[in-house]
């Protein structure tokens, strides 16, 4: 075994230069490295999740923003769909006032224009009845009884206007 | 272009080992004459099983002589010398890697994190999560230090570095020009490449080299430390997480009081319990033989192939054992963290 170099000192001092070894790796590198390794992992990890967080706030503020942005709108268009129906009416209402306001200003017009025709025509009939017995009496030169003759004409005059307004 | 690049480097190697052949073992035994450039080459080496004392002087004269130093003799030897350079090394790197501890790394402490980071996740793949801060300042203590020994045995000043008991100082050699005019001298007187005997005040016995470094992991004790530093691990741990209990894995008698109908049972299991005794024991030994066997099976190749064809030659056989130290490095440490894995499991009840 001697030849082989085994040798008692050399072991122990082997033996004593590792544990020596071991004792500095481990308290002045190994166990500082290793929690700075941690802290630094642990430092990453804050920071993902704080940007997690972050983006999840971004983008729960964005939905909320674009949900009012919505309620605005469909209120606006509310709005607006109201004031039109307002408008319409507004404008129907007035419409058909106005209509039946014409239509009262013709009716009344027209009963107008009837009353003046029909008392225009009575007044014709009158003078016409009165001129024609005059003349009748010019020509026969007799008097006739006024009344029974005034009907007779009206009569005639009927017919003839009825005639007039058949044709 | 990097045409003519490629053409002189190709030519610069092809040249070299041209040379190396002529000035090489090889080539010498060819030319059998001295030329000027004979003065290149190499001694044969010397291959010590045993590491050479260093300090004090008188072992170091013994060394020269071939005397070893025994079971008990005392001295510092090349292989302590390296042992301390790296463990110098591995204290300077880490520690200054570990002392300014930035949360955003500079580019030195990024490297120490990174060995550090990728050693305690080999550990933790091996071990899992809770054990692997226990077991990981020795296992990274013990990769690191076979590894770098075994690189740092690669630097050219280890085996350039030492004592020439033919030098006319007392022995120093420093692998300078002097070394070389001492081997041109007794070239002339003895007209041969040579290992043999050269007579130094009248004594007319063999003396040898003294390097002044020499990878530890060349010398049995070193593996041998390390073995027993993972064996008292292995068996320290599976004490801490078992208690007590751990013994069990060894003695087993269970079955022994269970009546006759186990008698068998327990025969067998007394026997299996002998052999994961001997098995924890023997793993000692292996791991000894094998960080030894590798690590000196390198040195001598390297020595080989660069004694037999200086310069380039060797340079793949360099690549070789920058591989062989990781890997050795890998086993060693990779093993103690699975013996360490399996010594902490409950095993069977």
């Amino acid at each position: 075994m001697a030849d082989l170099g085994l040798n008692i000192p050399s072991l122990v001092v082997f033996l004593v230069n590792f544990t020596i070894l071991l004792a500095i790796l481990y308290l002045f590198a190994f166990k500082p490295i290793l929690k700075l390794l941690d802290q630094r992992s642990e430092r990453i990890r804050e920071s993902l999740e704080a940007a997690d967080s972050a983006r999840q706030a971004a983008t729960a503020s964005e939905a909320k923003t674009q949900e009012q942005l919505n309620e605005a709108r469909l209120e606006g268009q509310r709005l607006l769909e109201q004031a039109r129906q307002i408008a319409e009416k507004f404008r129907e209402d007035e419409m058909t006032k106005t209509r039946n306001e014409a239509e009262a200003f013709i009716e009344r017009a027209r009963q107008g224009i009837e009353q003046e025709k029909s008392e225009a025509i009575e007044e014709v009939k009158t003078h016409f009845a009165g001129l024609a017995i005059y003349a009748a009496e010019r020509v026969i030169e007799r008097s006739l009884d006024r009344e029974s003759h005034k009907d007779l004409i009206g009569k005639v005059l009927s017919q003839e206007s009825n005639v007039d307004k058949e044709s | 272009m990097a045409k003519p690049l490629v053409m002189g480097i190709g030519l610069g190697i092809i040249t070299l080992l041209v040379l190396g052949f002529i000035v090489g073992a090889i080539g010498q035994k060819f030319i059998e004459s001295r030329t000027p450039i004979s003065a290149l080459s190499l001694d044969a080496p010397e291959i010590h099983l045993p590491a050479q004392a260093v300090y004090p002087a008188d072992k170091r004269e013994e060394a020269m002589q071939g005397h070893n130093l025994g079971f008990m003799g005392f001295a510092i030897t090349n292989t302590m010398m390296s042992s301390f350079a790296t463990t110098l090394v591995l204290i300077l790197v880490l520690v200054l890697g570990a002392r300014r501890k930035r949360l955003i790394p500079g580019r030195f402490q990024c490297f120490v994190e990174l060995i550090v980071e990728s050693l305690f996740n080999f550990v933790e793949g091996v071990s899992g999560k809770e054990m692997a801060r226990r077991f990981f300042p020795v296992i990274a203590t013990i990769f690191l230090f076979v590894m770098f020994n075994a690189w740092m045995g690669l630097l050219p000043f280890y085996p350039a570095w030492g004592f020439d008991p033919q030098a006319p100082d007392g022995g120093v050699y420093w692998a300078s020009s002097q070394e070389l005019d001492v081997k041109a001298a007794s070239y002339d007187s003895h007209g041969i490449i040579h290992q043999e005997a050269v007579p130094i005040d009248g004594h007319d016995t063999h003396m040898s080299k003294v390097d002044l470094f020499r990878p530890a992991g060349t010398d049995i004790n070193m593996p041998l430390a390390l073995a027993i530093v993972a064996f008292v691990f292995v068996e320290f741990w599976g004490f801490k997480v078992l208690g007590i209990g751990y013994l069990s894995k060894f003695i087993r008698v269970r079955n022994l009081f269970r009546g006759p109908k186990y008698l068998f049972t327990a025969l067998i299991d007394l026997f299996v319990g002998i052999l994961e005794t001997l098995s924890e024991l023997i793993r000692v030994v292996s791991f000894t033989f094998r960080l030894f066997g590798n690590m000196l099976a390198g040195e001598i190749l390297i020595l080989v192939s660069a004694f037999l064809i200086p310069f380039i030659f060797s340079v793949p056989f360099y690549g070789l054992e920058l591989l062989v130290g990781f890997i050795q490095a890998m086993i060693f440490a990779g093993l103690t963290v699975t013996f360490a894995a399996v010594a902490i499991a409950h095993h069977e009840e």
